[in-house]
């Protein structure tokens, strides 16, 4: 068995080691953290879609996402109502209002989803019991997102107070959160919506939603509808319609830019720290490099012991900096009060890994220049 | 002038090894780099979303008592301006309205929402000299300033470009900069008062009608050498309370708090920040503990010749300082480029202000510091009979 060459020359001096470890682990963390912060931003910009009840979208296409809609014709919706595969299709009316906190009178602006009362257009549970259908009934009654901010005031059943300066009273809670395009939601029955919306009608939508029979196949109905449909709306599976709304958010406020830059400065960041550890036990060693060398080991073989310390450090490294990022990530989901939903996902840990793998091979292949060309006879002159 | 009879060794020590000093101000350089970056996002956010505001020409604000951000689209009657005028000390009060329009792409026919920005071209409403200079040419019907650092979604923006408004026709007559924030994603367009009313007065049942009678901003200039403060605090007293009154910091102030206390801007990036000095911390600690270790039998040396501790805590101390400044200088010119790249590439407001850079020659100062001092307790501890022995 060979000599664990380059596990020895970092062992040799374990505060160095450390330190190295955690410079890595550091590096690790910060990429963790940006990729953290733009995954958690792009699920609040679209989790709204998962917690709908369907399967393919209609909406205009000038929508450009959930809150700038442009209104199509409910027309659409009936045609594919007797497509084969369609199970029910479920129109949602989309629109703002400034509520008014009831105890400090001041407003906000407020999501509002407009539905048909006995339409299943959300999966939440708390909104198909008999009691929240029967206050979507209600006129002048509204439900309450409780994920909605302090700042819309009390969310407790019976609450009047004003929405766009009609009287509504608050008839029940449910729990949804509202991503970019609002911080603070309300779901209310067609009527109703047409009541706070006036002079909106009822045969104009905001997005369609088809629920297909179980079993249908969904990429061949929604082709089927590509097909009938004319140009004036847009078919998106669930999975496009997500793929839009966080293409257009993460665009718009330069999040995406933002992050991988994070990650692009934090990756070179950790190149140099990993470099400057490599390059000072080269140098420390280099006497013992090069009698390798006069012993016959050819530079292949100190170029292997090089790129394996780098291997080592990388891996000693992204095990604090995972385990550190998973606390973090628990800290600012809780910090935020759920409004960052930091989630570790298995495709973020691989893509990280490869990543502080590259970052530390980056750096032995620039550092073992030294190595390779150091000329015994020069070195012990 | 003791200072200059000493052999100054900090600065010998440093220079010793050239290449690892490089590799050390590298290293500073970097770190220097990942807190410029992080915390140029976070005021990049904040800034854009003050730029209009900081723009407007007026020393006093009125605004509906419920706008507490531009995202509140509650206008206010226009006659509280007439009611303004009539106060010791004010010059002149002027209407700004606001609205958000669908603008046509005019090569993909795609539309995006865009604010419109409108007011009388015989009030000076906007600190911006390029559209100073053009304001006459918005007197034609359907006319429009756009914006140059709108988003490229909006397609050609340049003069003579004739596009759809609101489903109404529309005519580029000219350009300005501004850029975009979070109430105005895609950029600001500027029209007269009567061209609002064209475009605003009659709309989809989706939309609010709008005309002249109430306005979105009231802009409030006060007499040469008037107190703002003191006239504000007398207009907030005797307009109605449908009104709010503030001067144009507080009007600033009340966006920049709002966007500070309703978004998790300033936690993200100060985390970030925070992560940035933490690792520029093991940086220089790394440097300075090599260092340290590498001339371990020197130290020992002066330690027995009889130096105290104070004076080799001395030296790593001054090789932090040396550190802080040499790295910060590379971590400065390499940030002010990614700054300039940053803004091309997204149009966010990166700006490198003389106090952020300040603070953040300080920050990499207390880093450097704090590293030295945890490498030096390896010298203190220097006992020279062992090093020796």
């Amino acid at each position: 068995m060979r000599t664990p060459l380059a596990w020895l020359n970092l062992l040799h001096e374990r505060t160095r080691l450390l330190v190295a470890i955690a410079g890595v682990a550091f590096a690790v963390l910060l990429i963790f953290m940006n990729l953290g912060f733009l995954g958690a931003l792009s699920l609040t910009a679209t989790q709204i879609y998962s917690q709908m009840n369907a399967e393919i979208f209609l909406r205009s296409p000038q929508t450009l996402e959930i809150s700038t809609t442009e209104p199509f014709p409910i027309e659409r919706l009936y045609q594919v109502a007797g497509v084969e595969g369609v199970d029910q299709v479920m129109p949602v009316y989309v629109g703002y209002q400034q509520w008014r906190n009831p105890e400090t009178r001041l407003n906000r602006a407020m999501f509002v989803y407009g539905i048909n009362p006995r339409d299943p257009v959300f999966r939440l549970p708390e909104l198909q019991d008999s009691e929240a259908i029967a206050a979507l009934q209600r006129p002048d009654t509204v439900l309450i997102d409780q994920l909605s901010r302090p700042e819309f005031g009390p969310q407790t059943t019976g609450i009047e107070t004003e929405s766009d300066r009609r009287r509504v009273e608050i008839g029940g809670q449910f729990t949804l959160g509202g991503g970019f395009a609002s911080d603070g939601t309300l779901i209310v029955g067609d009527q109703n919506f047409l009541r706070l919306f006036s002079p909106r009608t009822l045969d104009r939508i905001d997005l369609g939603l088809i629920k297909l029979q179980p079993g249908a196949n969904i990429e061949a109905v929604a082709e089927t509808l590509r097909g009938m449909l004319p140009e004036d709306v847009e078919v998106l599976t669930q999975e496009e319609i997500i793929g839009r709304d966080r293409d257009f958010w993460i665009g718009t406020t330069s999040t995406g830019f933002i992050f991988s830059m994070g990650v692009a400065v934090s990756f070179i960041v950790g190149t140099v720290i990993v470099y400057q550890i490599l390059y000072t036990d080269i140098s420390d060693h280099l006497p013992e490099y090069a009698t390798l060398k006069a012993m016959g080991y050819r530079s292949r073989y100190l170029f292997q012991v090089v790129l394996q310390e780098a291997v080592i450090l990388a891996v000693m490294g992204y095990i604090p900096g995972l385990i550190l990022s998973l606390g973090l990530y628990e800290l600012a989901t809780n910090a935020t009060n759920g409004g960052l939903p930091m989630a570790m996902n298995f495709g973020r840990l691989v893509f990280v890994l490869i990543l502080t793998i590259v970052m530390c091979a980056v750096s032995g292949l620039v550092s073992v220049r030294k190595v390779i060309t150091a000329d015994p006879a020069e070195v012990f002159s | 002038m003791s200072f200059l009879k000493h052999t100054p060794l900090a600065w010998l020590n440093l220079t010793h090894d050239r290449r690892r000093l490089l590799t050390s101000l590298g290293g500073v350089a970097f770190a220097v780099l990942l807190i410029f970056m992080f915390n140029g996002f976070k005021n990049a956010l904040y800034d854009s979303q003050v730029q209009l505001l900081q723009l407007l020409n007026a020393d006093i604000i009125i605004i509906n008592t419920q706008k507490n951000n531009m995202f509140v689209p509650e206008p206010f009657a226009r006659r509280r301006l007439y009611q303004a005028r009539a106060f010791d000390g004010v010059e002149d009060a002027y209407p700004l309205y606001i609205n958000t329009a669908n603008w046509k792409n005019a090569e993909t026919r795609t539309t995006r929402p865009i604010r419109v920005l409108a007011f009388n071209p015989q009030d000076s409403v906007l600190r911006i000299p390029e559209v100073q200079s053009q304001v006459s040419k918005l007197q034609a019907p359907e006319t429009v300033l756009v914006d140059l650092q709108s988003r490229p979604e909006l397609g050609p923006i340049t003069p003579g470009v004739e596009t759809e408004l609101g489903d109404r026709r529309v005519r580029v007559v000219g350009n300005y900069s501004l850029g975009t924030d979070f109430a105005s994603g895609n950029g600001n367009l500027i029209m007269s008062d009567q061209n609002y009313l064209r475009y605003f007065s009659q709309v989809n049942p989706e939309d609010e009608e709008r005309d002249l009678s109430t306005a979105d901003i009231g802009l409030v200039k006060v007499a040469e050498g008037a107190d703002a403060e003191r006239i504000a605090a007398t207009l907030s007293e005797n307009l109605p309370k449908d009104v709010k009154v503030l001067t144009l910091e507080g009007f600033v102030q009340q966006e920049f708090t709002y966007w500070q206390e309703n978004t998790n801007i300033g936690f993200v990036f100060s985390l970030l920040t925070a992560m940035a000095f933490i690792v520029g911390v093991i940086l220089v600690y790394q440097i300075l503990y090599t260092d340290v270790s590498d001339h371990w039998a020197e130290y020992a040396t002066l330690k027995a010749m009889g130096y105290r501790n104070f004076f080799l805590l001395g030296v790593v101390l001054q090789e932090a300082t040396i550190l802080s400044l040499l790295g910060f200088i590379p971590g400065f010119c390499i940030s002010v480029l990614l700054y300039n790249a940053t803004a091309d590439a997204t149009g966010l407001l990166m700006r490198m202000t003389v106090d952020r850079a300040l603070s953040t020659l300080v920050a990499t100062f207390v880093m450097c510091l704090i590293s030295g001092a945890i490498a030096v307790r390896k010298v203190q501890a220097t006992d020279p009979a062992e090093v020796f022995g």
